[in-house]
C-alpha cells in the first residue's frame, strides 16, 4: 500500500501509486494500457510473459500495412514504466513463481481467457487465499456474468454495442472508432476499478475483485447516443445521419477549398447573423428560410448545403480566422500530422520525449493524459526486453537463490 | 457490503454531460457527490433528459446563490467538508467567481480540485471551449475514419475517455492525500480523452508517419483482409473479422467461407497479408454476400472465430448478456413507463455499483445538505428560502 512503503520508495519524485506492486499478466492492449496508467503514476508494474515470444504484441509488424520500422511502438509505449518477468506457466515452478508473486503484490491484473487462468491455478479463489489483500481485476470481454465466452477484441466488441452502425453518411459502411478506441476505454475502467479497490482496502485491509470488460466500456462510449435511444427506443437515433440533415446546421462539420472545419454554434439568431456576416453574404442574411431558429432546423438541407457552396470558396484558415476575430466557435478538422505538431499536445505533456534502448536515440511517444499537479505522471523508461528483470525479481522479491535460478533455466520456467 | 468511497464528498459543479458522468463514477461506487446548481438558474439547459438522468444519478442537489453573502459562506463551509471539487468552467470564470484552486485550498487545504477542461492546464489553447467537437477536430482522427471522399465523421466518444480519466484523476489524488494529507490539481482535458482513444492511430503516426494515416483508407485496402475489416452480407448487415495471427484462424475461416485452406495463394500469413491480400478481400466480400449475417454469427460461434455481426443500438437495449452484467438497466419509475438506462460499466465484488438514487432536480437536497452536512437549523434554512439564497 502506498503509505506504508512509500518511505522506502526509491525515485526521486513521490508518486500516487509508490510502493504498490502490479502483476500484469497481460496482452495485446487492453490490459497492458490498463497496467500503463498504474505504471504511469508510480506503482511497480511486472509484465509477466511466456517465455517464447512473451507479449503478442511484441510480435506487431506491421500497422494498417505499414511496417513498424526500427522500434515497436506498439509494444513499448503501452508497456513503458514496467518490468519484464518471463515465467513459463504451464509448469508447476512457473504457478509457483507466481504464487510467491502473489503473496508479495498488491495487485493482479489480467485479461487472459479465464479457462487459461483456471489451468494455471491463477482464480481469485485461489490467490485471495495467499493474499487476502490482493486486488483481483480482470481486463474480460463480455464482463464477469452472462457465461458469453467467446473471443473478444474491441472491434468484435465495438460491433454488438450498435455505435458502428450510427456512424458516417446513409448507405456507407459502418465505421469503426479508430483502431484500439475499445481497447483503451476497456483499460482505462479497468485502472479506475484498481484504485477504487486499493482505496476501498485501506480501510478494510482487504481486497476484492474487479471486472472491466470491453463490451461494458464500449457501450458507455456510445452513452451521448445510446442512452437516449434506450430512453425512447426511437430508432433514428440508431441509424445513419446525414450532415446535410444536421439537427442543427450551425454545429457541422463544412469543407472549405483547403480542407474541413467543424463549426460549434448554437441555433441561434445572434450566432446566425455574427455567421452572415462573416461571410459577407447579405442575400443568405436575408433569406426568410433561415430566419428563425425552427426555420434553419425545418430547412436544414436547403441551409447545409447554401454554406457548402460558401464555405467552399475560401480556405479554413481565413474562415477561422475570421471567424476568432467574429467570436464564432469552430475548430478546422485537422489530421494527424497536424496533431503530430500541435503545441497544445506537447505543452500539456499528451506528448512527450522518451529515450528507447532498442534505437538508442529518444523517440515521440504518447505522454500522460491526465494531470495531477503536485504528483504528476511520467514516462520514465518505454517496455522492457523480455524478461529483462526476472532475476531481479526472483532474486530481490521473491528471495529466490542463483542456484534455484539456475535450475529454473535449465527447466525451460525462466528465461 | 462497503463502499469503496464511502467516506469521500464530492462537490459537483460541471455543467457538462461528460464532466458530470466523471462525477457519476465516483457516486455510483459510494462518493457522496452534491452537486451544486447556480440560482438563478441557467436559461439554456436544453440537455437531453436522459443524458442527466444518467450522469447526475446516486448524486444529492443543492441550488445556491454563491454570488450572495450568505450564498458564498454555505458554499465556503461546504468545501470545508468536502474532499474533492469537481469543475469543467473556463479558468477565467473560476478566478472571477473565486472559485479556482487557490481561493478553495484557502478553505479546504488538502481538497482534490478536479477540473474536466477542453484542451488541458497549459498551453496556447488552454482557454478554448470545452466542446468534444473542438477536441475531436484537434485530434486528426476525423479525416481518417470513413471511407475515402466521405466527409470527416465525429464520433462524440472522445468525451467519454474523459469522463473516465476524470473520475481516475480524482481517486489517484485521493489515494495520494491519503497516504500524504496533500491535495492537489487534476486536470483531464478533452483533448487527451479524444488522442488517447485514437492511441494507437496516433503513436503509429508518430512513429512511422505516412500517408496511410493521413487520408481514409478503403476497407478493401487493409493490412490484414483477416483483422479489422468489414464485410457485408446477404441482408445488408456487415460482419467484421479480428484475426490478427491469421495462421491460427485461416482454416476454420476459410471453411466456413467456402475457400480452399490449401490454395497455395493463401498458404502462409505472409501470403495472406502481403503477396495476395487485395485478392483475398475480394473473394471475403463475395463470400459473405452470399448468406445473410445470422447465418454467418452461427458459423463464427461453431468454430469459435473471432468476428461478429455488427449491431445497431437495439442489440444491446435487448441482449442479455448486457442486462445480466448491469450494463443496461431497466428502470421503473411511479407514473412513468418502464425505460432502459445505462447502468455500470465495472464490476466491484465487495462495492457493487447500485442505483441507490435518482438523477436529483436542481436543489431537491438543499434543506438535507444545509442541515445534515453544515448543521444548519430549520430557522436558518427557512430564512435562506425566503431570501432567494438558497432553494
Amino acid at each position: 500500500m502506498s503509505a506504508e512503503r512509500a518511505s522506502s520508495g526509491e525515485t526521486s519524485t513521490a508518486k500516487p501509486l509508490t510502493g504498490v506492486r502490479v502483476i500484469d499478466l497481460t496482452v495485446w492492449f487492453q490490459g497492458p494500457v490498463a497496467a500503463q496508467h498504474l505504471a504511469d503514476f508510480g506503482a511497480e508494474v511486472i509484465h509477466v510473459e511466456r517465455p517464447q515470444g512473451g507479449d503478442f504484441g511484441r510480435g506487431v509488424r506491421t500497422i494498417k500495412a505499414v511496417p513498424v520500422g526500427d522500434w515497436n511502438q506498439y509494444f513499448l509505449v503501452i508497456n513503458r514504466n514496467k518490468k519484464s518477468l518471463a515465467v513459463d506457466l504451464k509448469q508447476e515452478a512457473g504457478q509457483e513463481i507466481m504464487r510467491r508473486l502473489v503473496e508479495r503484490s498488491d495487485v493482479f491484473l489480467s485479461n487472459l481467457g479465464e479457462d487459461n487462468l483456471e489451468r494455471w491455478q491463477l482464480t481469485y479463489e485461489r490467490l485471495g487465499e495467499i493474499n487476502p489483500r490482493l486486488v483481483y481485476a480482470l481486463a474480460s470481454g463480455y464482463g464477469r456474468y452472462g457465461g458469453m465466452n467467446k473471443p473478444a477484441f474491441d472491434l468484435t466488441v465495438q460491433a454488438l454495442t450498435g455505435l458502428m452502425s450510427r456512424l458516417g453518411e446513409p448507405g456507407q459502411p459502418p465505421i469503426y472508432a479508430g483502431m484500439g478506441s475499445g481497447d483503451a476505454i476497456g483499460g482505462l475502467m479497468a485502472a479506475l476499478g484498481v484504485l477504487l479497490a486499493l482505496y476501498q482496502r485501506r480501510r478494510t485491509g482487504r481486497g476484492q475483485q474487479i471486472n472491466a470488460s470491453l463490451y461494458g466500456a464500449q457501450l458507455f462510449l456510445a452513452a451521448p447516443t445510446l442512452q437516449p435511444y434506450l430512453a425512447s427506443r426511437d430508432d433514428r437515433l440508431a441509424r445513419q445521419r446525414s450532415r446535410m440533415d444536421a439537427p442543427n446546421p450551425l454545429w457541422n462539420t463544412y469543407p472549405t477549398n483547403d480542407g474541413w472545419v467543424f463549426l460549434c454554434l448554437e441555433n441561434t439568431d445572434d450566432n446566425w447573423s455574427a455567421l452572415c456576416r462573416s461571410l459577407d453574404d447579405a442575400a443568405l442574411a436575408c433569406d426568410q428560410r433561415f430566419a428563425t431558429a425552427t426555420g434553419r432546423r425545418e430547412h436544414a438541407a436547403a441551409l447545409v448545403a447554401a454554406l457548402d457552396e460558401r464555405l467552399a470558396k475560401r480556405g479554413d484558415g481565413e474562415w477561422l480566422e475570421r471567424w476568432r476575430a467574429a467570436g464564432i466557435t469552430a475548430s478546422r478538422i485537422n489530421n494527424l500530422a497536424d496533431l503530430a505538431r500541435d503545441p497544445q499536445a506537447w505543452e500539456n505533456g499528451y506528448f512527450t520525449k522518451a529515450y528507447c534502448e532498442e534505437v538508442q536515440r529518444e523517440v515521440d511517444v504518447r505522454g500522460v493524459p491526465v494531470r495531477l499537479s503536485k504528483t504528476p505522471g511520467a514516462v520514465e523508461t518505454l517496455g522492457p526486453e523480455l524478461g529483462q528483470h526476472t532475476e531481479e525479481i526472483l532474486v530481490e522479491a521473491l528471495g529466490y537463490t542463483w542456484e534455484q535460478i539456475g535450475e529454473l533455466k535449465a527447466q525451460g520456467v525462466i528465461l | 457490503m462497503s463502499k469503496a468511497l464511502r467516506d469521500v464528498v464530492v462537490l459537483d459543479t460541471a455543467a457538462s454531460f461528460w464532466a458530470a458522468l466523471g462525477a457519476a463514477f465516483l457516486a455510483d461506487f459510494g462518493a457522496t457527490v452534491i452537486r451544486i446548481e447556480e440560482l438563478p438558474p441557467a436559461s439554456d439547459n436544453n440537455a437531453d433528459a436522459s443524458l442527466d438522468e444518467l450522469a447526475n444519478r446516486n448524486k444529492r442537489s443543492i441550488a445556491l446563490d454563491g454570488r450572495s453573502p450568505a450564498g458564498r459562506r454555505a458554499f465556503e463551509q461546504l468545501v470545508a467538508t468536502a474532499d474533492a471539487f469537481v469543475t469543467d468552467a473556463p479558468q477565467a470564470q473560476l478566478a472571477e467567481r473565486r472559485l479556482d484552486y487557490a481561493s478553495l485550498a484557502a478553505l479546504k487545504p488538502d481538497l482534490v480540485y478536479a477540473r474536466g477542461s477542453g484542451f488541458g492546464a497549459d498551453g496556447p489553447d488552454r482557454d478554448l471551449p470545452a466542446l468534444d467537437e473542438l477536441a475531436a477536430a484537434r485530434t486528426g482522427m476525423m479525416p481518417i475514419l470513413p471511407q475515402p471522399g466521405q466527409p470527416p465523421v465525429y464520433t462524440g466518444a472522445g468525451q467519454i475517455y474523459t469522463s473516465v480519466m476524470l473520475a481516475f484523476g480524482v481517486t489517484l489524488a485521493l489515494l495520494h492525500r491519503d497516504a500524504t494529507g496533500e491535495g492537489q490539481e487534476v486536470d483531464a482535458s478533452l483533448f487527451a480523452g479524444n488522442m488517447y482513444g485514437a492511441s494507437l492511430d496516433v503513436q503509429a503516426f508518430l512513429a512511422m508517419g505516412g500517408e496511410r494515416f493521413l487520408r481514409p483508407v478503403s476497407r478493401l485496402d487493409a493490412g490484414n483482409p483477416m483483422s479489422g475489416t468489414l464485410y457485408p452480407t446477404q441482408d445488408g448487415r456487415w460482419v467484421t473479422l479480428t484475426m490478427p495471427d491469421t495462421d491460427r484462424w485461416w482454416p476454420g475461416l476459410a471453411e466456413i467461407t467456402g475457400l480452399d485452406a490449401n490454395d497455395p495463394r493463401f498458404d502462409s500469413h505472409e501470403k495472406r497479408c502481403e503477396d495476395h491480400r487485395l485478392l483475398l478481400m475480394q473473394l471475403f466480400e463475395e463470400a459473405f454476400q452470399r448468406k445473410p449475417a445470422a447465418y454467418w454469427r452461427d458459423r463464427f460461434d461453431e468454430r469459435g472465430l473471432s468476428a461478429d455481426v455488427i449491431e445497431d443500438y437495439s442489440y444491446p437495449a435487448t441482449d442479455e448478456q448486457a442486462r445480466r452484467n448491469r450494463f443496461v438497466l431497466d428502470i421503473e419509475r411511479p407514473g412513468r413507463a418502464p425505460a432502459k438506462s445505462l447502468g455500470f460499466p465495472l464490476f466491484l465484488s465487495d462495492s457493487p455499483a447500485r442505483l441507490s438514487r435518482a438523477a436529483p432536480f436542481a436543489g431537491q437536497h438543499t434543506a438535507e445538505v444545509l442541515s445534515d452536512l453544515l448543521g444548519y437549523s430549520e430557522d436558518e434554512i427557512a430564512e435562506l428560502e425566503a431570501a432567494g439564497v438558497v432553494r
